[in-house]
């Protein structure tokens, strides 16, 4: 079957969040009150498994191998019937 | 450790690349002008991805280099996507590789590749899941410039420099800061009791940085610019030594007396350790 | 009204022109936002007429692209036919006639040069305008058949602290400012070819309209130099890279007209989108191709994508072709065969093959992970066809398509009030203090660390110069191409668009001087020159005549230091909320250095050392710093004086190879004193001058921006020597106390160093 699994990717407290910073300093340019963005990735994937917790453990794999590095970033995801 | 290479061997070096990586013509050419050979080798050759003529295998070669560049557009985090395909393909042959004695060295983004590969720090060996990182600079923004590097450490293929020797050589990079995250302070003791750190950015008189822009490009902690792993036969460091082997490659050489470039002695060093065969 | 639309298949319709009337024009123009005339689309008619039919839409758009401003020039060739277009030099091997010119270097090798505008899409959206200019500039480059080792920014933007109101629509410029610098950095650092020289100005005719110009710089052997042209009849046209998809959607007639409130909503779909991970590959399968003589013809998709691109290929080539449009491959499902004729989808290059030949360019690309797709064939018809699902849709001479359409556009000069405005001399501790505050002198080094400037090993000179941690502005960059060889090419980027505003000649011609200038400072011989022509609404008199005063300016000047125009590329149309833009005819200027381990840099070098200026310094305020700082209006735009700046230059140039010079820097933007400021940072030294000489005020003495003038450091055992062999006035010397020190009669001067360089950090944003 497929599922559909939204990764979410964030920089762990403490972080420096350098995009989120630069990002905030450009908003406020263009006149916005805005005093704090954090980046965060997210990636949706499709991936075929034969349940909803098989595709999950195949996710989870996946951002231990390649998605999040665990020194700075946490991640979570949640799974969808695609 | 055992070493099997010496007198009778091809001293032959591996230059790593794959799409983005954009290093590998200066790095080859460095190798080459202090009389090693150095082969372009794309990840497909030693993944066996392409026709047979073309294989290549990790084995015939006393040196892995990873050049620096935007590996896959450093999409993901720098360096990871690199990593993530040598590991699912060539994981035992590197692994053999360093335990053989043989030499990694990754720059820039090889030096991002190979903390996210787990060959460093290694405390326990090469890691499962990345021990550091080497993340965004705490400025934020991209850095060219020329730095001054502290040889502080007794990587084998750096011997020649000589401790505490000062090098000026230049990064350009927007992830270099290295961390542990978290366990900064309990892995730095570690990496500074296994004398695992080889360079260490300072000021031009050799003076600790202490963390300060522009003489730490990037807020590294510990002005860390480059390590090693605890056996010394795998070193990552995030300034380019092959930028400067030529003494008119270096940014102030107009106000100086010309000669070699600070990153010549660097090569030379790979050489002779190569020759010495440990 | 009748439906002057007609399906024929799906996605294809066919127009009845031949029954149309003008509202009708009017209404299929606007409706397909083709951007022609009425009278261009009556010329198109009378050609069915003669074809016997109405045309596709398919074949409407063609019209569309290849008559467009960007493409075919048509308001400005005249003028560029007359005037730069015409110098001859013997270094040229092929110039202006493609995609990038090809200048001599030495015997073995030729240079490459192409430079381009990329103004509309970056006032749109900056980061995605940027970064794809520089990916179609590197495409330039690398259809020739070169490889590309340098790439050059001139950025023109509004003034970042701009408070009042914005109309609908326009951007921020200090917003413009940071995306155009963070796409080029993306960009340039991820393809890896170093990016070493540029300019940044700011002037308020550029809020809403910014200029984003980029060029490219390639080496080439001359042998393996391949042209936008197929070889011969029954040669296969293979394109590759990217696929096709609806961005960059009539980008060429976009870039053709003035922006307007509506832009942002209306005209995002002509941005394209850069992928700079496909690029870097895409380059070396290409120049591998090439390298094993494999192709007979390259070209980049640039303005008018695959419609231009297949066409223009075929005239060069004096021949006609087929294009089969069910074998491009698409992005997305559900594209209209006008869509995939036009698309400027970015990464795609287009090559001609042997027949036999085939199966190996597409190995070459297999090997890389590039995609590669025979897309047509080229035959003997002078016809270019395309065919969708097994039917011709488009079938057009390719004569009358690429011809074009050219206008002799009628123009009025608005004459500039020349007269000097009387005023009491300023506090010069104080003005010394704004000048190098002023975002047009300021350090530009926040942006230049930000792009990888040594990547490849081979910049020999960098953009920033001087002691580690201290560095300055250096003249020129200094590349040296070759591992063999210590030959090398100095590059600079030159345009002061407040002169040419003042007055478009001799500001044009300015601009060749300060490029002259910059080369010599690195000790390099000027030798060819590459321009881009930013301008207004040819279609208004006043903006025409300043284009006109520009080329006639910039032919005069190049022609005098018999340095060629080898390429460029012109952008009309840039109209910002005040009006039109400053003239702004941007130059890359080229020079030979004869060995790189002789070139100077702009850097104090010793404590001791004789300083000397070489020219003349006149009363020449028009458009000068200083006067705009005071809001002072008129006065005279310097003027150029090439046979003695020839003189000059030859006496340096000979100087500098007896290794005389210590260091060198030209005197522009902010005059003498900014000069001898930038000198002083650079060394970490202090300077000492004495300018008393002449009778001129003394604001005018420091603050004149005359051309042909150096400012240049030699050692005194060097003193007599240099004297005998330059003819300069010995105006100062460097000290180590720190300070700069001006005397002038009377007047003393004394400003610390470290005041000033906090200053002139701080004029944009701290590196």
């Amino acid at each position: 079957m497929d599922y559909k699994v939204e990764v979410r990717i964030e920089l762990k407290q403490g972080v420096i969040d350098a995009e989120g910073e630069t990002i905030q300093k450009s908003l406020k340019l263009l006149g916005y009150p805005i005093e704090k963005v954090s980046s965060v990735k997210v990636y949706i994937i499709e991936v075929k498994a034969i349940s909803k917790e098989d595709a999950e453990k195949k996710i989870n794999e996946a951002c231990r191998r390649l998605l999040a590095n665990p020194v700075i970033q946490n991640y979570s995801l949640s799974v969808k019937n695609a | 450790m055992g070493c099997r290479i010496g007198e009778g061997m091809k001293m032959r070096v591996c230059v790593l690349f794959m799409e983005g990586t954009n290093c590998e013509d200066e790095t080859r050419r460095a190798f080459e002008q202090i009389g090693l050979e150095a082969e372009l080798v794309h990840l497909k050759q030693l993944t066996g991805d392409v026709i047979p003529e073309l294989r290549r295998n990790l084995g015939d070669y006393s040196v892995l280099m990873i050049p620096g560049g935007w590996s896959a557009g450093d999409y993901v985090r720098a360096g990871a996507i690199f990593a993530a395909r040598i590991k699912s393909k060539l994981r035992e042959d590197i692994k053999d590789f360093i335990e053989d004695g043989k030499l990694v060295l990754g720059v820039c983004n090889g030096f991002q590749v190979l903390t996210e590969l787990g060959l460093l720090p290694a405390f326990e060996g090469i890691s499962e899941t990345p021990e550091a990182a080497l993340t965004n600079n705490a400025n934020g923004r991209f850095q060219c410039r020329p730095v001054y590097l502290k040889h502080t450490g007794k990587c084998r293929f750096t011997e020649k420099i000589g401790e505490d020797n000062v090098l000026q050589i230049p990064v350009a990079h927007a992830e270099g800061r290295f961390t542990f995250g978290e366990n900064d302070e309990k892995y730095l003791e570690k990496l500074i009791e296994n004398e695992q750190i080889v360079f260490r950015y300072c000021r031009a008189d050799g003076s600790d940085a202490l963390g300060e822009f522009p003489w730490n490009p990037n807020g590294s902690l510990y002005d860390i610019a480059g390590i090693c792993n605890p056996e010394k036969n795998v070193l990552g460091m995030m300034p380019h030594p092959e930028r400067v082997v030529d003494g008119i490659q270096q940014a102030d050489w107009t106000r100086k007396k010309k000669g070699r470039g600070d990153g010549r002695i660097f090569f030379e060093s790979i050489r002779e350790c190569l020759k010495r065969g440990f | 009204m009748p439906e002057p639309y007609r399906k024929i298949l799906d996605n294809v319709y066919e127009i009845d022109l031949l029954e149309a009337d003008d509202s009708d024009f009017e209404r299929i123009s606007k409706e397909k936002s083709l951007g022609l005339s009425l009278e261009e689309l009556k010329k198109i008619r009378d050609y069915f007429k003669r074809e016997r039919r109405n045309p596709t839409d398919v074949e409407l758009e063609a019209f569309a692209q290849s008559w467009s401003e960007h493409c075919c020039y048509k308001s400005s060739k005249p003028i560029l036919k007359r005037t730069v277009f015409t110098i001859k030099a013997p270094q040229n091997i092929c110039v202006i006639a493609e995609d990038a010119g090809v200048v001599d270097f030495n015997k073995e090798y030729a240079y490459v040069v192409a430079l381009e505008s990329h103004n509309h899409p970056s006032a749109l959206d900056p980061y995605g305008g940027a970064a794809t200019g520089i990916g179609g500039i590197l495409r330039d480059v690398v259809c020739m058949g070169a490889q590309p080792i340098a790439l050059i920014d001139p950025l023109f933007f509004g003034p970042l602290n701009y408070k009042e109101k914005l109309p609908k629509g326009t951007k921020h410029p200090q917003y413009l400012f940071k995306g155009v610098v963070s796409g080029i950095a993306d960009y340039g650092n991820r393809v890896g070819i170093p990016t070493i020289a540029g300019m940044v100005e700011f002037h308020e005719s550029y809020i809403s309209n910014c200029l984003v110009n980029v060029g490219c710089i390639g080496i080439i052997r001359k042998d393996e130099v391949v042209h936008s042209r197929v070889g011969n009849v029954g040669d296969v046209y293979i394109m590759a890279g990217g696929k096709t998809g609806r961005d960059g959607i009539h980008g060429v007639s976009f870039a053709s007209a003035e922006l307007g409130e509506e832009s942002e909503k209306k005209d995002i779909p002509a941005v394209q989108l850069g992928y700079a991970i496909m690029k870097e590959p895409l380059m070396h399968a290409c120049l591998e191709a090439n390298k094993k003589k494999l192709l007979t013809g390259m070209k980049d998709f640039g303005g008018g994508g695959l419609s231009c691109v297949s066409s223009e290929m075929a005239y060069a080539g004096n021949k006609g072709a087929v294009i089969e449009l069910d074998n491009v491959p698409l992005k997305q499902e559900g594209m209209a065969p006008w869509e995939i004729w036009v698309s400027e989808s970015q990464e795609r290059m287009m090559m001609s093959v042997r027949p036999e030949n085939v199966k190996k360019v597409l190995k070459i690309f297999e090997f890389w992970d590039v995609p590669a797709t025979v897309v047509g064939r080229a035959d003997d018809t002078k016809r270019i066809k395309a065919v969708y699902k097994g039917k011709t849709v488009l079938d057009l001479d390719l004569d009358f398509l690429l011809k074009g359409v050219v206008y002799d556009r009628p123009a009025k000069y608005v004459a500039r009030d020349e007269a000097d405005p009387g005023f009491k001399m300023p506090d010069l501790e104080d003005t010394a203090l704004r000048m190098l505050n002023s975002p047009r002198v300021g350090s530009r080094e926040s942006i230049i660390r930000r792009y990888d400037h040594e990547v490849r090993g081979n910049t020999i000179l960098k953009p920033m110069q001087g002691k580690i941690n201290h560095q300055t502005h250096g003249d020129a960059a200094v590349i040296k191409p070759l591992v063999d060889s210590f030959q090398g090419l100095a590059i600079t980027a030159d345009v002061n668009p407040i002169f040419c505003k003042q007055d478009p000649y001799w500001g044009a011609a300015s601009a060749v001087d300060e490029a002259v200038r910059n080369l010599v400072s690195v000790n390099s011989r000027p030798h060819s020159m590459a321009d881009c022509l930013n301008f207004g609404n040819p279609e208004k008199e006043d903006r025409m005549a300043d284009l006109i005063k520009a080329c006639e300016g910039l032919y005069f000047a190049a022609n005098a230091f018999e340095t060629p125009f080898v390429s460029g590329n012109v952008s009309l149309y840039n109209e910002g909320v005040k009006g039109p833009i400053a003239p702004t005819p941007t130059l890359l200027g080229i020079g030979i250095v004869k060995d790189v381990r002789k070139t100077v840099s702009s850097d104090l070098k010793e404590t001791g050392n004789i300083l000397y200026l070489v020219g003349k310094t006149g009363q020449e305020m028009g458009g000068s710093e200083y006067y705009r700082m005071l809001g002072l209006k008129g006065g005279l735009v310097p003027r150029v004086y090439p046979e003695k700046t020839k003189k000059s230059m030859n006496c340096i140039l000979k100087a500098m190879d007896k290794k005389l010079v210590r260091s060198c820097h030209d005197l522009s933007t902010g005059g003498l004193l900014v000069a001898a400021a930038e000198m002083a940072f650079g060394g970490d030294l202090g300077v000492e001058l004495d300018i008393s000489e002449g009778n001129m005020r003394t604001d005018y003495k420091l603050f004149s921006e005359s051309n042909g003038r150096w400012l240049i450091e030699v050692r005194k055992k060097d003193a007599e020597r240099f004297e005998s062999v330059v003819d300069a006035k010995k105006i100062g010397r460097t000290t180590k106390d720190g300070k700069l020190k001006i005397k002038d009669g009377k007047i003393d001067l004394e400003l610390p160093l470290e005041e000033l360089r906090d200053k002139w950090d701080a004029a944009l944003e701290k590196e």
